[in-house]
């Protein structure tokens, strides 16, 4: 087929808009998205299509046909889009300049590449009172909506809710949320990054700044074990926006609102920025001195807490202290599931889109690993996998009325996925079977659940997913340091990050931590180190499936603050074991050959590839 | 407790087997909640969402995109008054002002005094050759006047019957062949 005098080859089925990025041909579009079922719903693609009627035809929900010739540029397409246009802007109120889109706005962009230079309308717009806040992070401005239904579709689709919808009918039309309630939906915030003019924009970066004010770096999430890949956008040494950025090995193109909007502790003006020895400001030396000298030589009498986003490298330094002077200390990782470490042969994320039948255990996915999710949702909704859930409680994917739910007794799990060998969908399941399991929270044997798991995925044929919790919870189990021990009875306790979820134990006399908020617990502690954060601070987790994925901090390390590899590095010498790393690159190479598991490590970080110019808007590939 | 009672509940959980798509039941299942209430509150979008398995929010998009069903209190007796085309030409200005001024109301959708009233001005209901018409209580009735109209109003009023009037015998439309 020929696009605008150029030859190209596609797939059958491809549509034609997606077949014109293949050559660079910009054709614009509002309502149609990659992920979302086309609609035609805002008629900007139009094109001039040969063989065909003799009218212009919707790009976005045309598939090519063998020597088909489309004309983008022809007299009719132009005027035809140009018009669109001008029916879009009709009752759009262009107040830009008060707009958050603005600069990255594909209404402005289309509108300044295809529309007509000045407007014909003169009549009275459309009103609506605004802002409307859709929850508290999200903000709706009906007035500047061209109702591409990108975000109900979204809800539909995607995340299978429809607390938004459409009110009224044809040109009253307007999006509004359940009976006027706010969301509740975890995946909210991804209508943001959707909606292709400002109708949508986020209540926590409001009025916070121009995008060509703000760096970018593609980073990665740190909320969960997923590893979504994310955008960190930075100004002034501020972390002010978190926007998904698509990797379909992983999230495609979704994240959760926790990976979105938790981020302004980043920016906390009370963040802790010097050592504090015994409630007095310090110096590194003397903090990192009186820190060793109330660990060292405690043994057993020593805990140790670590976060859940403790990053390879700070597990694998733990990994080097705890086998030299910390031995025998007591370790506890923050929120982590009781599940063993994985068949080296697991399921990957992306592998769930081929399965035939999806068996999720004991997880309420939506809450444990929100965007795998949503994975699972296509997987049934788009590819028409069969699913089957063993809970005792509903869970999120119930919405699917088809979806077979088997409630277990708490605890018989593992019984239960014993029994499901015979089950009718598993007899012939006509292609591979996703086995994803979680641990209960606690309520099963993990060990069983994971043996029942691996026999049912070998008689059925299939691979198993282990849904681990915290964000590196693969990498600390690699580097062995993800710990499960009780607290109780500990002299000295080392909380790096956050302090305990069950609380300090009240045995502890010497407490220090690192953290990079002030926290009522502090008042206890000898020593508070100030600690950097996933925006600042270089080093990698491994995710759910194994992938290594390395943060890429938009904020330099702000003076005194130091990384974290540093810091234990000086802890070790401290301590009396010279590590001599000169760098994270030292520590990662290190890894990398000390621990099978962080391998990957050895790889060094790319640097941020310089991204692709899209040709409709940065948020909006 | 359940704002729609237990057999409209009944009705509606039955409906979705009628439908090769069971969501196709909303509109029906609007049509009993809103019979039983006079008009459909959030509560009641939500328990015949929850009966057909479907989430509120869709149920309130349908329920917003059709005129006759109404979101707010209605009098007990609807007058739909077609004001289209053939109705206008006919007179329904006029016998839209009777009506008003016989229930006290000033515009569509308020809701008379003693609550027995209310009206709306609707498209066409197909019922060109007897214009002007309306609906009232699920029955239709022709060739409406100021006075005719005023006369439906009272026998509502006085709790009369709300049985359709006859419809005249008329000539049988010429069909162009016999032209």
């Amino acid at each position: 087929m020929t696009i605008d005098g150029q030859s190209v080859t596609v797939p059958p089925g491809t549509l034609i808009v997606e077949a014109a990025k293949n050559v660079g041909v910009e054709i614009p579009v509002f309502c149609y998205h990659h992920k979302l079922d086309p609609v035609g719903a805002c008629r900007l693609c139009l094109v001039d299509i040969a063989p065909g009627p003799p009218r212009p035809q919707t790009a976005c929900t045309t598939p090519v046909a063998p020597n088909m010739v489309i004309k983008t540029q022809s007299a009719m397409a132009v005027q035809a889009r140009a018009e669109i246009l001008e029916f879009e802007l009709v009752n759009h109120p262009l107040d830009c300049p008060v707009c958050d889109k603005g600069g990255e706005c594909p209404l402005q962009d289309f509108t300044f590449r295809h529309g007509y230079p000045t407007s014909r309308i003169d009549g009275p717009r459309l009103h609506f009172k605004k802002p409307i806040p859709l929850s508290a992070n999200i903000a709706l401005d009906r007035e500047r909506c061209v109702l591409c239904y990108r975000c109900t579709r979204y809800y539909d689709e995607i995340a299978w809710e429809q607390e938004l919808t459409t009110g009224q009918r044809g040109v009253q039309s307007f999006i509004t949320s359940q009976f006027d309630q706010p969301l509740t939906s975890i995946f909210s915030g991804n209508i943001i990054d959707l909606c292709p003019v400002g109708a949508l924009t986020s209540r926590v970066w409001r009025f916070e700044s121009r995008p060509w004010d703000m760096t970018q770096t593609g980073s990665v999430c740190s909320k969960c074990a997923v590893g979504c890949s994310v955008t960190l956008w930075q100004r002034r040494g501020q972390l002010v926006r978190v926007t998904s950025r698509e990797n379909d090995d992983i999230d495609e193109g979704w994240i959760c609102d926790r990976g979105r909007f938790d981020y302004t502790d980043v920016n906390d003006p009370k963040r802790l920025r010097v050592p504090v020895v015994k409630g007095a400001g310090s110096t590194w030396n003397t903090a990192i001195d009186a820190l060793a000298a109330g660990i060292k030589g405690k043994g057993p009498k020593l805990g140790i807490s670590l976060p859940q986003d403790l990053t390879n490298e700070e597990a694998f330094l733990f990994r080097r202290l705890l086998d030299g002077p910390l031995k025998g200390a007591k370790v506890k990782m923050h929120g982590r599931t009781a599940l063993p470490e994985p068949d080296p042969n697991q399921l990957l994320i992306k592998e769930i889109d081929d399965a035939r039948v999806i068996v999720v255990v004991a997880s309420d996915t939506e809450k444990d690993v929100p965007v795998v999710n949503l994975r699972i949702k296509k997987a049934v909704s788009k590819r028409g996998a069969q699913l089957i859930v063993v809970h005792p409680d509903g869970v999120d994917l119930d919405r699917n009325p088809h979806t077979v739910h088997v409630r277990n007794a708490a605890g018989s799990a593992a019984a239960e996925v014993e029994k499901l060998a015979s089950h009718e969908l598993l007899k012939s399941p006509g292609g591979p079977v996703a086995i994803l399991f979680g641990d209960g929270h606690g309520s099963e044997d993990a060990a069983d659940l994971a043996a029942a798991c691996a026999e049912l995925a070998s008689k059925v044929g299939g691979k198993v997913m282990p849904l681990y919790r915290a964000t590196n919870e693969r990498g600390a189990l690699d580097a062995g340091v993800a710990g499960w021990d009780k607290l109780d009875g500990v002299q000295a306790l080392l909380s790096w990050g956050p302090p305990p979820t069950a609380g300090i134990p009240s045995s502890v006399k010497f407490l220090a931590t690192w953290d990079h908020l002030q926290r009522p617990d502090h008042s206890r502690a000898a020593v508070v180190l100030p600690a950097t954060t996933f925006a600042e601070q270089q080093g990698s987790y491994t995710n759910l499936e194994g992938r290594v994925q390395f943060l890429r901090p938009p904020i330099p390390v702000a003076e005194p603050l130091k990384e974290s590899w540093e810091v234990l590095t000086e802890l070790a010498v401290a301590l009396g074991l010279e590590l001599g790393y000169t760098g994270i690159f030292a520590v990662q190479r290190d890894a990398a050959q000390t621990l099978p598991g962080l391998a990957d490590l050895a790889e060094p970080p790319s640097p941020t590839p310089v991204p692709t110019p899209v040709l409709i808007g940065p948020a909006h590939p | 407790m359940t704002v729609l009672s237990e057999h409209i509940l009944e009705e509606i959980r039955d409906l979705p087997s009628k439908f090769p798509q069971p969501r196709s039941a909303v509109m029906p299942a609007l049509d009993l909640a809103q019979e039983e209430l006079g008009h459909l509150t959030p509560e009641a979008m939500t328990e015949v969402a929850h009966e057909l398995q479907l989430d509120p929010g869709y149920v309130e998009g349908v329920a917003t995109f059709y005129t006759l069903f109404h979101l707010a209190p209605t009098g007990k007796h609807r007058f739909y008054v077609c004001t289209n085309l053939s109705c206008m030409l006919r007179g329904a200005d006029d016998v839209v002002a009777r009506l008003k001024s016989e229930i006290g109301v000033h515009e569509p959708g308020e809701v008379s005094k003693d609550g027995l009233f209310s009206y709306e001005e609707v498209e066409c209901l197909g019922a060109c050759e007897y214009a002007p018409m309306c609906r009232v209580d699920h029955a239709y009735h022709y060739d409406l006047t100021p006075d005719s109209i005023a006369r439906l109003v009272a026998e509502r009023r006085n709790g009369g019957s709300a049985v359709a009037a006859p419809k005249k015998a008329r000539a049988p439309r010429k069909r162009k062949a016999d032209a």
